[in-house]
């Protein structure tokens, strides 16, 4: 069973990106993803007081093909808190969605490490945005992650272009830190971190719709991880890390 | 006919490597019939001998390599000098790496070598998507040095895995001798969007090996959505058009 760990849906005026839940659909049986975990392009509160709904009104949609991470804006932490609180309890969200850069909130600042460890005790992890740009490092996240060892952090995008070795030294020296692989365009780089981390802790993402996942799915196949390896990174680590059934 | 965009060749000061038999194998692996190879940044940083030592091994591929040459801005006159050298050695086109380098493309200095490829009648590549020295409106501006010449920009000219580098690329195509490679660009959407919006012969199959890996790149290609006749252009025809390659 695959599983796709990041995806999006949104209609983002802001941005002129248009990702449905019908999108997501279409790109994963293109690819041949049975699952993924959705979110979207912005944050709320604040910028996207929708965002919550439209999340869970697309898993609903698509029962046990789509599951909800809720993308949240740590300076607005209490509100913040409730919103997963409900999403988690409530309504089934599956995880956290942080992007440092669109939030301006440092991964090692107060709010943020109170949000992660929040999502830690209601026993969801964090999909971090970390790639190259300033907030969203794997340096600036291994600050969550040493101060949040209960709560599960996941490295999306496992640095980018140019961060990816610092994010395989960051998920070796943190063991509750998960690297997931979508759009940094490195094959090797998944083989490098299975070996030094172990395939228990990467995890396949495509950043799709817009990205493809059947694309980011090869490069899971490319990496050349031996069969049990490739089945940890393609769907079973998720099924373990947001309780899912087989 | 399968042209690959670009490869590096040569051990780099940046550590990465390779050889011109390496490349031909993984260029057989993955169908490719043609790369436009270009010299890594020596030990040294002296360009004339790894120009030289690119032009030996495409002389000795039979026609599978094809080079452009490298040289530093920084070296002024001497740097046109060597571009006219090895474009009289065999060279089809100049390569600027302003990460390695570190120069700004839209920099002065960059002009007497852009108007010396336009007056050699050979394209310029740029490494694209280095802050500070190779932003999309850097190169957009760039490219206007010789604005009837081609002005070819790596990894769909950016390098940002947040998308957010889309827009100023999308500016830097606005310029009509702009083409970008696929290399390393992660936004399928965006490399779609450049043959509907631009079209299919502004976008140039590359797998910029060895430092992104040519399986893969080349996936990138065949898995997006493109018509045949744009696929053909993207994967070999622009590339044959924009280096003067026989068919």
């Amino acid at each position: 069973m695959i599983f796709d760990m990041h995806m999006h849906i949104e209609n983002s005026t802001a941005l002129g990106w248009q990702m449905s839940a019908e999108d997501c659909i279409r790109a994963m049986d293109e690819a041949g993803v049975e699952r993924a975990a959705v979110m979207t392009l912005t944050d709320l509160p604040g910028l996207n007081p929708a965002g919550l709904e439209l999340i869970a009104e697309a898993c609903a949609n698509h029962p046990g093909r789509l599951y909800g991470f809720l993308r949240l804006n740590p300076a607005l932490l209490e509100t913040s808190k409730e919103l997963l609180t409900r999403a988690v309890q409530e309504l089934g969200f599956r995880g956290l969605k942080l992007h440092p850069v669109s939030t301006l909130q440092h991964p090692g600042g107060a709010a943020t490490i109170e949000l992660v460890r929040h999502a830690g005790e209601l026993g969801v992890p964090t999909l971090f945005h970390c790639g190259d740009e300033p907030l969203s490092t794997p340096l600036s996240v291994a600050q969550t992650a040493a101060a949040c060892p209960d709560a599960t952090i996941v490295l999306g995008h496992m640095g980018g272009y140019f961060h990816v070795d610092e994010a395989i030294d960051v998920a070796e020296r943190h063991g509750n830190v998960v690297l997931e692989t979508s759009a940094m365009p490195y094959p090797d780089k998944i083989r490098a971190a299975v070996v030094r981390i172990g395939a228990d802790r990467v995890v396949f993402g495509s950043d799709g719709p817009v990205s493809s996942p059947a694309l980011e799915r090869q490069k899971v196949v490319i990496a050349g991880l031996g069969h049990e390896a490739a089945d940890l990174v393609l769907g079973g680590n998720a099924d373990r890390m947001l309780g899912l059934a087989a | 006919m399968i042209v690959d965009g670009l490869v590096h060749l040569g051990t780099s000061h940046f550590g990465y490597e390779l050889d011109a038999i390496t490349a031909l194998a993984g260029m057989n692996a993955v169908g490719t019939d043609v790369a436009i190879a270009v010299p890594v940044h020596p030990k040294g940083a002296d360009f004339v001998p790894v120009n030289d030592a690119v032009a030996a091994a495409a002389r000795a591929s039979q026609g599978r390599l094809v080079t452009l040459a490298r040289v530093d801005p920084w070296n002024g006159p001497a740097a046109v000098a060597e571009l006219r050298r090895a474009v009289g050695n065999g060279a089809r086109g100049l390569f600027l790496h302003p990460g390695e380098e570190h120069f700004r493309i839209n920099d002065d200095r960059v002009r007497p070598l852009a108007e010396a490829a336009a007056e050699l009648g050979v394209p310029v590549v740029v490494a694209a998507g280095f802050h500070l020295y190779s932003e999309p409106l850097q190169l957009g501006r760039a490219a206007q040095f010789a604005p009837g010449n081609p002005f070819v920009l790596t990894n769909g000219g950016q390098l940002n895995i947040s998308g957010l580098m889309g827009f100023d690329a999308e500016l830097a195509l606005a310029n009509d001798n702009v083409l970008v490679q696929t290399s390393g660009m992660y936004r399928e959407d965006f490399l779609e969007g450049v043959v509907a919006t631009f079209g299919p012969e502004r976008l140039m199959f590359a797998t910029a090996a060895p430092q992104m890996d040519m399986s893969y790149e080349r996936k990138r290609v065949e898995l997006a959505h493109f018509t045949d006749a744009e696929r053909a252009l993207i994967l070999g025809g622009n590339a044959q058009r924009v280096f003067g390659l026989p068919a």
